[in-house]
């Protein structure tokens, strides 16, 4: 399935601002709400996550149509990435781990900025990197 | 000041620090450092001719007819791996095959990264869009990681034709208004 590129990157700016304010508060609710999302988006598809729905019926209408579309695979990959960082932060917050509450957020902003600001979805490369490293894996074709 | 502030503002530093640094890079052509080769005018022709005389050419930085399962250009041959997924991949073959109709001699040619594992790690591919540029013999001279700019491509072509002596001077060149 092919969707538009901008999509994601729109998610990525609102996922930059929860993780900003997961840091300045610590508070586990909205980790655990931008869990919520990242899970949405990784099992029910991007264009179901509510960014994605933000985007498409907010923001989009306002947008020219997208020059080239990008498969969906990637960055809903990367979106599992993002769970994962999250459920990592919700447990240290969770158990009082607070420095590996505040390293998952961190790492999280990170990933959020370079892929909401700059267009570098690291989650996408690291899935990229699997199908090479272990074809079959992730649905790569052995010729 | 809260730990968590300095956490975002570190955070915040390192992302833009290293967004910065990876746009920089991206699709940037960079030469391959050119081990020593003997001039043996005799024995260089074709890539897959000269065997003998290329050994001291690292399997890391030469490409053959035979690894690409096609000829090499007469001046120049422009490799891409692609994979699924990439949409940078489409731009990078639309430009590079712009670039090899502009000039005489030159080749293109793209891989399935996933087809060919063997060469991606021999020539250390680590994403795709990888396009390298080699000269006549195959010997790579530049390379680029990520969508490469025209300009760029150009000017790693002309670097390329002009590095081998053998057969061609810089008048036998020809390049057809784009």
């Amino acid at each position: 399935m092919e969707i538009d590129p901008r999509g994601p990157r729109f998610g990525a700016l609102i996922t930059m601002v929860m993780f900003a304010v997961v840091l300045i508060t610590g508070s586990v609710w909205v980790l655990a709400f931008q869990a919520l999302c990242f899970a949405v988006g990784t099992f029910l598809g991007l264009t179901r996550s509510p960014y994605g729905m933000i985007y498409r019926f907010l923001v989009r209408p306002r947008l020219g149509p997208p020059g080239e579309l990008e498969a969906e695979a990637p960055p809903r990959f990367a979106q599992a990435v993002g769970l994962v960082i999250s459920i990592i932060g919700i447990v240290g917050y969770g158990v009082g781990l607070t420095p590996l509450g505040m390293a998952a957020a961190a790492a999280g902003l990170v990933a959020a900025v370079l892929n909401g600001v700059f267009g570098l979805c690291l989650g996408c490369e690291m899935y990229l990197a699997i199908r090479r490293t272990w074809p079959g894996l992730a649905g790569a074709d052995r010729n | 000041m809260a730990p968590g502030l300095i956490a975002l503002c570190a955070a915040l530093i390192c992302a833009v620090a290293a967004g910065v640094l990876l746009r920089y890079r991206n699709g940037r052509m960079r030469s391959v450092r050119a081990a020593p080769v003997p001039f043996r005018p005799d024995a260089v022709r074709s890539g897959d001719q000269a065997d003998g005389a290329t050994t001291a050419v690292p399997e890391a930085r030469r490409l053959t007819s035979a690894d690409l399962g096609r000829p090499l250009g007469e001046q120049a041959t422009l490799i891409q791996f692609s994979s699924a997924f990439c949409a940078p991949c489409r731009a990078t073959r639309r430009v590079l095959a712009e670039v090899a109709g502009m000039v005489d001699g030159v080749a293109h040619v793209e891989i399935d990264a996933e087809s060919r594992l063997e060469l991606v790690r021999r020539l250390g591919v680590l994403k795709t869009p990888t396009v390298f540029v080699t000269d006549s013999a195959g010997r790579i001279v530049k390379r680029a990681s990520g969508q490469p700019r025209k300009p760029d491509v150009l000017a790693a072509l002309g670097e390329a034709i002009s590095i081998n002596p053998i057969g061609k001077d810089a008048s036998d060149i020809s390049v057809r208004p784009a």
